[in-house]
């Protein structure tokens, strides 16, 4: 394929206004022995023979009727509202709104993202960072530079990829990283924390008790910043907001908002903050405005002296291009199902998830781990593991996730998913290929 | 209501119980008390329930507001506002590639896309190996310096500060002190590029990691000395860092590998045609050169993870827009690029002598995919940002302007290869009409833009009392 | 265009100002300074009670399109901070001099004053920068 809109006839004629002789004559200030003859890559394809050829690849992949797979990316529905909106070539072939009054359209949708946000929240939000991984560790480097110390404390319970991410950065910036229990944290929090960085609902399902851990972290400092990271934020559709419970920075995998996983990317990191901390939000920010001599209301980006291309090197992060069109998706998706949807999808996923743990737990040899409350994951203790996850697959379910790929330890424990997708049927198949598990693996004594 | 005021999607008066998405609960519902306690759940959430048919008029009003590279030209310098080919969005949306989840076993469709897009990166760029995690340019910058980092530390080797020309991208020296350097800024010589002598004089430092390069430079004109430039830095035991954004017009016919580039990045959302999306998602892979291949972000628990700087994102990366830039290495193919990239050069030459008849155009020779403008010609006191406010008013994006910060009120014209010759000249025609208006009537200048959906806004008002949300 | 420049008071090569009085200097930016920031937003103030060494960044003044940070030209320790920018931040591009001061130190080495540049000096720094 070939989307340059030039015959040779047009070419030529361009070369001779120009004043060279060929294409090549173009490239004279490169050193000829930097000239590549020619790249060791097939020729081009035709649009079908291209969409064949990815078509055959994709296939080489499985896409299960039903999932019971989170850990980090979830299955939600996706209304088919969102990606009609977002695929206008308007806003999807845009480039950042820096010229404001030709993007109108784009700053506004970001300016209502962030109101979104906030109504989810109770906190002001920034237009988007790259995925949660990296909102967290951002977070974690914003409370450094806040409270000038760099020490981050972080609760046991989150994402081990995202905790791999925040050792990197911290790494990076010479901020300390240590893993705590919450009988420990406590006792280590001093003057020289900057942050403590808590997953709710955590890795292994549990909702914390944010409130309590606040009133508790604050008998010991006053200062160090409380962030909550989040993986699958369609909890907030029923959970209190993070900024009534007294959160200073929330961040969140916005994956679950409308966007499909895709093996793992695009997301969107949700970044927001207590209204006090505003002027230290990294990435980009739409504020509305007025005309200078009129009187319409216009939405701008702002506070841009905390940006890169401004401060540069005294930037408060380096973030350029940001997730603006998944951003977009998240904001449909919430406008689109509304408070009634998301207090459904909320609600349909607390009710799923029970029901199975419910089920599981009646089946002999099977254990629940969660003692407390959870969302839509929890974790199982099981008889015979690799026989449950491929009677799994023959049912055609995906399997839940084999903690041992990130705990070798917890060598028998599945972290099982369960949202408003999986019909009953498909639980039913679930629970079968756990009771056949069982039976077929007989007694495994260690 | 007042006239001038904006109505969000959250004051849509319209409301309906509910849209009725999601699939119908076929289980029984239990007391959430039963499940939850109270004392975790909120009390209101102040969210609307906007009928479908609303929600799709007011953001089909709002994209009437809006300007992509499907409506007419984006000669952002820097950006590479190229054409994005509407087949990419057809395969990154097969279900056999959006429904796929990261943690599954069955993917073996996903690594091998990821196994060829490595490789032909490889081959376009003249690297080694690549790792496909980070989520933008910025991010693989932040990427490629940890890498630096690292590779100094394992040698026991003390190199702190990064050398970045003074026409660098902001993302260069944000990037660097968020590796952990501090920067030296090395000034550019009178024909902008990079001066050896100085450059030698800065090296000889020894504590320098390196030095972080875009080639073309942001003036949009090769670094006829790279060879000699890289050669110094690696003399004085410093490594290479190639900043891809300019990559485009090497296509084919350069590669940084060669030059002496050591590490890379490569904006996938600029020179491999994935949609900008009004600011992301994009994709910023990393190449390096053998030496550095150890350090490489690791996502396998393989042995080799101990010199690895660790992950950089969550997962295997941006996938979805993997998925698009392997499409359009795949649809060009090596003539495709090739083209791809002369056409970029002949293009942005076709508006240089076109326009440097008026305007004042700093550096006269040959450029690149770019070049720069600056506003010393301009009549009547204008300023480069007011005859950008006048570009508006004729229905086109204008060029990135004030930057780079070398050159006074700075306008860079980057029209990419996918711009035809009535587009060009279309542009051209605009430029050379404000000129004139710039002479003659300097006020509908100064007081642009006129016929967009709103006039000129106050920056200084939304900074100092922001509003940051309804 | 014309800046103001007063004769009553030192200054940096980086565009601030000093006022002396016994051992306490009040510092902001001058003319100059506020004219090449334009429309000053928001200071960021340092802590009451912080010491900075000679060259050090103690504040942040913003404006709509740049930021740019007040160094510090002697060590201090910072005294009094002037809380009317908080509400009032334009007070600094219209009384650079006066109102708009930003910081009261406690300078912590007198003969670090002998470095800086008066009237004269100054001005002509300006005049160099100006014909860049």
């Amino acid at each position: 394929m070939d989307f340059t809109p030039h015959d040779n006839e047009t070419i030529n004629s361009m070369l001779e206004i120009i004043g060279v002789n060929s294409l090549e004559e173009l490239f004279l200030d490169i050193p000829e022995d930097l000239i590549v003859k020619d790249l060791n890559l097939p020729n081009g394809l035709s649009e079908a023979d291209l969409y064949q050829k990815l078509k055959e690849i994709s296939n080489k992949n499985t896409n299960y009727s039903a999932s019971f797979l989170g850990a980090g990316c979830y299955y939600h529905y996706i209304p088919a509202i969102i990606d009609s909106i977002i695929s206008r070539s308007e806003f999807y072939t845009a480039y950042t709104p820096y010229q404001p009054e030709a993007s109108q359209g784009m700053l506004q949708a970001i300016y209502e993202y962030q109101t979104a946000i906030n109504r989810l929240t109770g906190m002001i939000s920034n237009a988007s960072m790259y995925d949660g991984s990296t909102a967290l560790s951002e977070a974690a480097l914003v409370a450094s530079i806040i409270t000038r110390k760099n020490k981050i404390l972080m609760l046991k319970g989150i994402h081990p990829e995202y905790v791999e991410v925040l050792q990197t950065y911290c790494w990076g910036n010479d901020l300390t990283l240590e893993e705590v229990t919450l009988d420990e944290l406590y006792k280590k929090i001093d003057e020289n924390t900057a942050a403590v960085l808590i997953q709710s609902p955590n890795f292994f399902g549990d909702i914390e008790d944010i409130e309590e851990i606040i009133k508790n972290i604050r008998e010991k400092s006053s200062k160090c910043l409380i962030v909550q990271s989040m993986t699958d934020p369609t909890c907030l559709g029923l959970l209190k907001s993070p900024g009534e419970c007294g959160i200073d920075i929330f961040v969140a995998e916005g994956q679950s908002f409308g966007i499909n996983p895709s093996f793992g990317g695009p997301g969107l990191g949700i970044f927001a903050v207590k209204e006090k901390y505003f002027r230290r939000i990294p990435g980009r920010l739409v504020g509305k405005t007025m005309e200078i001599n009129g009187n319409r209301e216009g939405f701008i980006l702002t506070l841009q002296a905390r940006e890169q291309h401004i401060r540069r090197e005294k930037a408060i992060s380096n973030i350029c291009t940001n997730q603006a069109l998944s951003s977009f998706s998240a904001l449909l998706y919430i406008v689109a199902m509304g408070k009634s949807g998301l207090t459904e999808v909320a609600n349909q996923n607390f009710q799923k998830a029970h029901y199975v743990k419910n089920q599981i737990a009646l089946i002999e040899g099977y254990e629940i781990i969660n003692k407390g409350p959870i969302y839509n994951e929890f974790l199982i203790r099981c008889p015979n593991i690799d026989l449950f996850l491929s009677e799994c697959k023959h049912k055609g379910l995906l399997p839940p996730l084999k903690m041992s790929k990130y705990f070798p330890e917890m060598k028998d424990i599945a972290l099982v998913c369960v949202t408003e997708t999986n019909s009953l049927k498909s639980i039913e198949n679930f629970i079968e290929a756990a009771k056949a598990a069982k039976i077929k693996g007989g007694n495994k004594d260690e | 209501m007042n006239e001038s005021k904006i109505e969000l999607i959250f004051d849509k008066r319209n409301k309906v119980n509910s849209n009725n998405y999601i699939p119908k609960l076929d289980i029984e519902q239990k007391d959430l008390a039963d499940i939850i306690n109270n004392k975790f759940l909120r009390k209101e959430l102040s969210l609307p329930d906007i009928p479908e048919v609303e929600i799709i008029r007011h953001y089909t009003n709002l994209s009437h507001k809006n300007y992509g590279v499907d409506t007419g030209i984006y000669p952002l310098g820097s950006c590479t506002m190229k054409y994005n080919p509407k087949i990419n969005e057809l395969i990154a949306r097969l279900e056999n590639f959006s429904k796929i989840h990261p943690l599954q076993e069955e993917n073996q469709g996903c690594i091998e896309l990821i196994n060829e897009l490595s490789m032909q990166l490889q081959e376009i760029t003249g690297m080694d190996a690549f790792t496909l995690q980070p989520a933008a340019g910025a991010h693989g910058e932040l990427t490629g310096l940890l890498i630096m980092k690292k590779y100094f530390e394992d040698k026991g080797i003390k190199k702190d500060k990064i050398i970045v020309p003074e026409s660098a991208h902001g993302t260069n020296p944000a990037s660097a002190k968020m590796a952990g350097f501090s920067i030296i800024v090395l000034e550019t010589d009178k024909d902008g590029e990079v001066p050896l002598e100085h450059l030698k004089f800065a090296m000889k430092g020894g504590d320098i990691a390196g030095i972080m390069l875009t080639n073309p430079n942001t003036l949009g004109l090769f670094e006829r000395n790279i060879k000699e430039i890289t050669e110094i830095v690696h003399e004085n035991g410093g490594l290479c860092y190639y900043d891809g954004a300019n990559l485009n017009p090497l296509l084919g016919t350069c590669r940084p590998g060669d030059m002496g580039f050591d590490i890379i990045h490569v904006n996938l959302h600029k020179t491999f045609a994935t949609p900008h999306g009004g600011g992301g998602p994009g994709a910023g892979p990393v190449g390096v050169k053998k030496e550095l291949e150890p350090y490489l972000p690791r996502f396998d628990n393989s042995d080799n993870k101990s010199k690895s700087i660790g992950r950089i994102r969550s997962f295997f990366g941006n996938y979805g827009i993997l998925i698009r830039a392997h499409a359009y290495i795949n649809a060009l193919g090596k003539e495709g690029l090739k083209k791809a990239g002369q056409i970029a050069v002949l293009n942005a030459n076709y508006l240089r002598v076109k326009l440097e008849k008026l305007y004042n155009l700093p550096f006269q020779r040959i450029c690149q995919h770019e070049f720069v403008l600056s506003e010393k010609n301009l009549p009547n006191d204008l300023t480069t940002e007011d005859i950008a406010k006048r570009i508006l008013d004729h229905g086109i994006y204008p060029p990135t302007v004030y930057f780079p910060l070398i050159l006074k009120g700075a306008m860079m014209i980057e029209p990419t290869e996918t711009e035809s010759l009535s587009s060009l000249d279309k542009f051209v025609s605009i430029m050379m009409t404000i000129f004139e208006e710039a002479k003659t009537n300097p006020e509908i200048i100064k007081t642009a833009p006129h016929n967009t959906p709103v006039g000129r806004l106050n920056a200084v008002l939304a900074a100092r009392s922001p509003c940051l949300h309804d | 265009m014309e800046y103001k420049f007063l004769d009553n008071v030192k200054y940096t090569s980086t565009h601030e100002w000093i006022r002396v009085d016994g051992d306490v200097a009040t510092l902001g930016i001058t003319d100059y300074a506020q004219h090449q920031l334009s429309d000053v937003v928001y200071v960021e103030f340092p802590e009451i009670a912080t010491a900075f060494d000679k060259g050090a960044d103690a504040c942040v003044i913003e404006s709509a399109k740049a930021a740019a940070d007040l160094i510090l030209p002697i060590s201090g320790e910072i005294i009094e901070i002037n809380e009317t920018l908080a509400d009032q931040p334009e007070l600094i591009n219209s009384s650079p001099f006066d109102d708009g001061w930003i910081l009261k130190v406690k300078i912590l080495d007198p003969s670090e004053l002998d470095e800086l540049l008066n009237i004269e000096e100054y001005k002509d720094l300006v005049i160099k920068e100006l014909e860049k």
